[in-house]
């Protein structure tokens, strides 16, 4: 081969290797640009500054459970967790439709969260101790306060837990009713075989072919598959919930650890809901409250130029009310008493009401 | 240029050759090292430890199908997938091998109904992912079995609902030292007669019926230890009860439909192989089986089988590799095999880099076990020139 050959027939791989090179030079600089910022403002995370540099928010929900986070025939969003990734949005980026839905399995929800793949997780998730300190993940304010239930079908003669020595139990897998239902069974001293399934579609079936004799999960999430039990399964007076409630499922809003200007951020637009509905402001009144005389309401609707240094616009409350409204109207629309869910408010009222949600001031 | 002066480093062929290998080490090096320091960085950011000490926690979870106690550790809940996933790979190996060389043999009948039939199974499952064969066999027929208040019972010895089949199983009734001593005399008879049968026959060429004689001795072993131990072992029945069935060996669904669905799946694959490996074995051999008069059975058996199961073994291995690699696929039924019980894990706060690690070095060492195994088979067949 003479030489000038070789080199012509060299050229074209090497250009294309060093065009390749450049790109890929490139994004490693930036991203060595970005971490160094990183380290350098206290290794804080800048989830705020990225949401709003992407445009969307992610948000880690789920598809499968009614009232809380199901799909519409239309393939729209539906449900109270949905809501309130909603509600950042409008804080955040001044427009609730722009989230990117993510549904996650309960396995799945955490490994994403810590891989960036979503920005916080609004998945009918308990807070408990072990996630708080191994999974990554800082728990914010409670939306809903459940607790665990048991569903059998209605003609089987179970009443109390105890009935059901030697029943096969369908659960979902990755959940905190899982690791209740062995402990409390045990304590209890109650026989019982689990069946762990991946996802409710596989579980209900199983259900339904009486391969199991009781479903375990959160009161709420039952409330919802019982609500949408196929007519030909007898509908919802096939399925019965017993009474006893086995356990604290506080459910809320998840973010990354170690970013706490962002936690700041998704909890106070949860706060902002519930301390609307205690001040009364709805979706209705919002705009004639921002005249209000109660210097307290003004101030939480962003007058009196008071900026708390969130992070967020001094009216935020306004857009969050705006579009989504108070914690009433969101409970109500979603899975309140006139839904097909129709779960009474009980230890979701406000405080002055007798139940858990308390607002802190807006000072 | 004379050949005996070298042509310059940059030039020479020999030279670059050793060069571009050590680049490219080089660069699958420092490939590796950036993403398993990326992992680290990342891990450590997010306050999550790199260590195996989760393995020792108590896992919080109930595994379906063993008397595993949630108080038990990760490392527990492992070992017991790895022995759900050593039963289904085992069974299915067995099973799926005897069924692809009996449908691979009956593609090349000479019965048309016969053949037609084997290619129909073959071409219909061979193009189905096996996902959707597993779920086909859960959903649509062993959930479909009667529910357990109207369980199928044969003889008081089988009972078939839809939350499994349980079959009778032996139960310890008593002490089994003296049971498995005379068992092992028993064996070790067995074998001796085995050997002297066998050196009868090379000595004086008659018939050796070593099988016969060592099954026999092994029988007479088998019940003299039996009644000489007191009769330790018995057999449990299954009892239908109103939630399920108590006592004998019960065989759930989701391990019906994970067996069953991976044993057809490949044995569909087998057959295809068995098939090509007869239609490999030299034409010359089944004119000459012919010749000598034999039928087509002893044709198989004696001229046909032999010589195939040597070109069979290499694929065959790849089967089974395959096999007890998609027995991960039991996750979509919920059988608490190692891939399911892993994922539980890891949703249930085991860290994922480590689980996963542990899970491919289970499934790597399944897979080289086989390997092994079929290495030798292979390496004597080669020896001995053949079956």
């Amino acid at each position: 081969m003479g030489r000038p050959r070789f080199f012509a027939r060299l050229a074209l791989p090497l250009t294309f290797v060093l065009l390749l090179s450049g790109c890929i030079g490139g994004t490693e600089g930036n991203q060595q640009e970005g971490r160094a910022g990183q380290t350098g403002a206290q290794a804080q995370g800048n989830t705020l500054q990225q949401v709003k540099d992407r445009g969307t928010l992610n948000c880690g929900v789920n598809n499968a459970v009614p009232g809380f986070g199901s799909v519409t025939a239309e393939g729209e969003y539906r449900g109270f967790d949905i809501d309130f990734c909603r509600a950042v949005a409008a804080a955040v980026l001044d427009d609730p439709e722009a989230v990117e839905f993510k549904p996650l399995t309960a396995e799945q929800r955490f490994t994403a969260l810590q891989a960036g793949e979503i920005d916080v997780l609004i998945r009918n998730t308990t807070w408990t101790a072990s996630r708080d300190g191994q999974e990554g993940a800082t728990f914010l304010t409670t939306t809903f306060y459940d607790g665990q239930g048991m569903m059998v079908r209605a003609d089987s003669s179970y009443q109390e837990l105890e009935d059901m020595d030697g029943t096969t139990i369908c659960v979902l897998s990755g959940t905190t009713t899982e690791l209740n239902l062995a402990s409390v069974f045990r304590a209890r001293g109650i026989d019982h075989q689990p069946r762990t399934y991946e996802d409710n579609e596989t579980l209900q079936q199983a259900f339904i072919q009486e391969r199991c004799d009781g479903w375990t999960s959160d009161k709420s999430q039952l409330a919802g598959v019982r609500s949408n039990w196929p007519d030909n399964q007898g509908g919802p007076e096939a399925l019965r919930i017993l009474d006893e409630t086995f356990s604290k499922e506080p459910l809320g809003p998840v973010v990354r650890d170690g970013d706490s200007q962002w936690a700041q951020v998704v909890d106070w637009v949860v706060i902002a809901t519930i301390q609307a509905e205690e001040f009364g402001i709805t979706s209705e009144n919002v705009d004639q409250m921002q005249d209000s005389d109660n210097p307290e309401i003004a101030r939480f609707l962003g007058g009196e130029d008071f900026d708390a240094g969130l992070g967020l616009p001094n009216d935020f409350a306004v857009k969050v009310i705006e579009a989504v409204g108070n914690y009433g109207e969101i409970y109500n629309r979603n899975v309140g008493p006139d839904t097909t869910l129709g779960l009474e408010r009980g230890m979701n009222r406000l405080w002055t009401e007798g139940g858990l949600h308390y607002a802190p001031p807006y000072r | 240029m004379t050949s005996r002066q070298r042509p310059p480093l940059w030039r020479d062929v020999r030279a670059l050759r050793v060069a571009f290998q050590i680049v490219f080490l080089a660069v699958v090096a420092a490939t590796i090292g950036y993403f398993y320091t990326n992992l680290l960085t990342n891990l450590n950011r997010l306050g999550i430890g790199t260590s195996f000490s989760y393995l020792d926690q108590s896992a919080g979870f109930a595994i379906s199908g063993s008397d595993f106690s949630p108080s038990e550790s990760f490392l527990a809940a492992t070992l017991v997938g790895v022995q759900n996933t050593a039963t289904v790979a085992v069974l299915g190996i067995a099973l799926a091998t005897v069924l692809g060389i009996v449908v691979g043999i009956a593609r090349l009948s000479s019965n048309w109904l016969v053949r037609r039939a084997a290619a129909g199974y073959v071409e219909a499952l061979r193009n189905i992912p096996v996902l959707v064969i597993i779920l086909f066999w859960y959903l649509a027929v062993f959930l479909q079995l009667p529910p357990i208040d109207q369980a199928v019972e044969w003889a008081g010895a089988l009972v078939l609902s839809n939350r499994g089949l349980a079959l009778p199983w032996v139960e310890r009734t008593g002490g089994l030292a003296v049971f498995l001593g005379c068992l092992a005399v028993g064996v070790l008879a067995a074998v001796a007669s085995w050997v002297w049968r066998t050196r009868r026959n090379e000595r004086t060429g008659a018939p050796s019926h070593r099988v016969r004689w060592a099954g026999i001795v092994l029988l007479g072993a088998l019940l003299v230890a039996f009644f000489a131990g007191g009769r330790p072992l018995g057999l449990s029945l299954p009892e239908r009860g109103e939630l399920g069935t108590e006592q004998g060996l019960l065989l759930s669904p989701e391990y019906g439909a994970l067996l069953i669905g991976l044993v057809v799946y490949t044995a569909s694959h087998i057959a295809e192989i068995v098939r090509g490996s007869i239609l490999a074995v030299p034409k010359g051999q089944t004119e000459a089986a012919n010749a000598l008069a034999l039928s087509g059975f002893q044709r198989l058996r004696y001229v046909v089988l032999p010589q195939a199961f040597r070109i069979m073994i290499p694929p065959l291995a790849n089967q089974y590799l395959n096999l007890t690699k998609n027995s991960s696929l039991g996750v979509a039924v919920a059988f608490p095999e190692v891939t399911r019980i892993t994922r539980i894990a890891v949703g249930q706060q085991a860290p994922a880099p480590q689980a996963i690690v542990i899970l491919m070095l289970v499934y790597l060492g399944f897979s080289l076990a086989i390997s092994l195994v079929t290495n030798l088979v292979n390496w004597r067949l080669r020896r001995t020139g053949g079956a």
